[in-house]
């Protein structure tokens, strides 16, 4: 497809980019002398050997040819994150039980296929094991439900 | 004798009731992660960290070392039995495993390979036990320039040795001992990327990294593949036959040799093991038409080189601090976390952990034989559950784990970012083994590095004055040039083919 969309090229670009957002935010450390350094010293190496790494990567990317990416497929890694994000965000909001919920759901649709049956059943025997596991046979100090347990 | 002393206290410390019910328990929950498709023993280990947290330290690092059998254990299982390896190392066992399995035979291929990984387990406890002492006593000699080029060899030899592009695994590396860098600096107190989030200031915590980057990158990736499976499994008799025996025998001898020895490289690992003992069973063959079609010696051979080197790879790890894979970096991470500084002290400052956990192996690998084997027809169960059930369940795990660290929603949070950047990492072909490297390598690595400016009075030239140092750091220059050089950047590309 084009020349620019390859593994190497775009992990080159992200090495380079890691590396300007270790100096951006690096400028304020103290570079120190090479007898006693400062916290900005060795990340300030570490980035700019890194970004010239990168640089080469995409260079030889470019020159030698390389692997296209494959197509991303987004529904996965973002149904999985978004997932994760609302337990996050409930778990101790709401308890474990709604956040399992929600996780599940969520994570459940990032699949194939989709049966409202199976997936209440997996909350179901998920829900006991992990209060069963967790929260009695652990002694963990969470809450099962706000409010009520 | 001292060696035996040594084992004696060893094998007190892990033969009492809590630690056996630890090191048992981590065999089976290895094992139940392991046996799922698709997740090796890093992923494994990753999400299963959190657990070992809560228990004192020698118990927890047990109860890992078990995790990791189990979860090799268990990716053979499921190499041999449906024929998805969950890491490198079991590409190998596929190859003749599923071979062995079509035709009826994969209760021997199961037996036989739990029995050879059991004999390279206890030849490689030995010579942990053998190589140990005089190790230690050599790192006891090092200076703050020596370990610093120790691990710059450490960390370019992982890279050269286990992975397919070095100038990315390389930059892997980098990234790495950025990341290790963030919180508060050691020496001056500073703030270094932490965006005012006080849950930084102590450094991103290792053990949401590995799950996100291992564990839920491994899901997702898995959830776009969408794992099929053939319907049903048929294990057979569990007992080789006398031909079977007569051949597996010398392989499995063979295979522990060369995996021990490979072992002990940075980088080598049980991948590297496995992979040169199939070759190698492959040219001793008599007839090796019948490899890739279900030659046992295929099977017994990398199944006990895979075992042989996963337990001397332990020895760079227990003696010097410095890990050689993946694994050993969770496991030095694990370490971290119990208050563990990884390296020739804890021998001599915690005789107690250090025997103990070795001669834990031992049992672990005993307990994997004896318990699961006749357990073959609960995990073969576990196989039959469709991936659109574990795929939540293994995720509200990693949730519940990540959150139990430190009874914060943070870390869940971390987990989420980090499952991004490891799918990030997954799709550009960067691979996420240099990377933890880096990252438990790198704070150590920095002081290291500037206690021997200062000491040197920022003459950069002491990495080359000392000699130790000097030779570490011309072999790492060394393997550096060699990679660059045509002949062998071809074979090596030809190897890692193979593996993929």
């Amino acid at each position: 497809m084009n020349r620019f969309l390859s593994k190497d090229f775009l992990s080159g670009l992200m090495f380079i980019g890691f590396g300007l957002v270790a100096l951006y935010f690096g400028q304020k450390l103290a570079l120190g002398t090479t007898v006693r350094m400062g916290p900005g010293y060795v990340p300030r190496m570490l980035a700019l050997i890194m970004m010239s790494l990168g640089g080469v990567i995409c260079v030889v990317a470019l020159v030698a040819g390389a692997e296209p990416v494959e197509k991303p497929k987004w529904k996965p890694i973002t149904l999985v994150t978004i997932g994760i994000i609302c337990f996050a965000l409930l778990f101790e909001r709401a308890g474990l039980l709604p956040a399992l919920v929600v996780l599940i759901l969520i994570a459940s649709l990032a699949g194939e296929e989709f049966k409202l049956k199976e997936v209440l059943a997996n909350m179901v025997v998920l829900a006991i094991v992990c209060t069963l596991v967790f929260k009695v046979g652990l002694g963990m100090n969470i809450t099962i439900l706000r409010g009520v347990w | 004798m001292d060696l035996l002393d040594n084992l004696a206290l060893g094998f007190s410390v892990a033969f009492s009731f809590q630690n056996l019910l630890y090191a048992l328990l981590g065999c089976m929950l290895g094992t139940l992660i392991g046996v799922l498709p698709g997740i090796g023993p890093v992923a494994t280990i990753a999400m299963l960290l959190p657990i070992t947290f809560h228990l004192p330290p020698v118990a927890s690092l047990i109860m890992l070392a078990g995790i990791y059998y189990g979860a090799s254990y268990g990716g053979s299982t499921t190499s041999i039995l449906v024929n998805l390896p969950g890491e490198a190392a079991s590409v190998v066992t596929c190859l003749d495993g599923y071979q062995m399995a079509r035709k009826g035979r994969a209760g021997a291929a199961l037996s036989i390979s739990a029995v050879g990984s059991f004999f390279a387990g206890t030849v490689g406890t030995v010579i942990i036990v053998m190589f140990a002492e005089p190790l230690t006593r050599m790192a006891q000699k090092f200076g703050p320039a020596d370990y610093c080029a120790l691990m710059a060899l450490g960390l370019v030899a992982a890279v050269v040795l286990a992975s397919g592009s070095v100038l990315k695994a390389i930059a892997m590396v980098f990234l790495g001992l950025l990341f290790g860098l963030v919180g508060t600096d050691v020496n001056t107190g500073a703030q270094r990327f932490t965006f005012d989030i006080p849950e930084l200031s102590d450094g991103i915590d290792f053990a949401p990294i590995a799950m996100g980057l291992f564990g839920i990158a491994e899901i997702v990736v898995n959830l776009e593949r969408h794992l099929t499976r053939t319907g049903t499994i048929k294990v057979g008799s569990l007992w080789p036959t006398r031909e079977e025996t007569r051949r597996s025998i010398p392989a499995i001898l063979r295979g522990t040799m060369l995996g021990a020895a490979l072992g002990v490289l940075p980088g080598g690992g049980p991948t590297l093991g496995a992979f040169s003992a199939y070759t190698l069973e492959k040219k001793l063959s008599k007839n090796p038409g019948e490899f890739g079609k279900g030659a046992v010696e295929g099977v017994a051979s990398p199944e006990a080189a895979n075992n042989a080197a996963a337990q001397t790879s332990f020895i760079p790890m227990l003696t010097l601090g410095i890990p050689s894979n993946a694994v050993m970096a969770l496991m030095v991470g694990a370490m971290i976390i119990q208050g563990i500084q990884p390296g020739p002290e804890v021998m001599t400052k915690k005789p107690d952990l250090f025997w103990g956990m070795i001669a834990s192996m031992w049992i672990g690998n005993a307990m994997l034989v004896v318990i699961n084997l006749p357990m073959i027809g609960m995990w073969v169960k576990l196989l039959t559950v469709p991936y659109r059930f574990l795929a939540p369940a293994i995720l509200l795990f990693c949730c519940i784990g990540a959150y139990s660290l430190q009874n914060s929603t943070f870390h869940v949070l971390q987990v989420a970012a980090f499952g991004v950047l490891g799918y990030i990492f997954a799709r550009l072909g960067c691979e996420g083994a240099p990377f933890l490297l880096g990252l438990v390598l790198g704070p150590q690595m920095e002081e290291y590095f500037r206690r021997a400016m200062l000491l040197s009075r920022g003459d950069a030239m002491v990495f080359l004055e000392r000699p130790i140092s000097l030779g570490l750091l011309i072999t790492t220059a060394l393997l550096l040039v060699l990679m660059a050089l045509p002949s062998i950047k071809k074979a090596r590309k030809e190897a890692f083919q193979e593996e993929g």
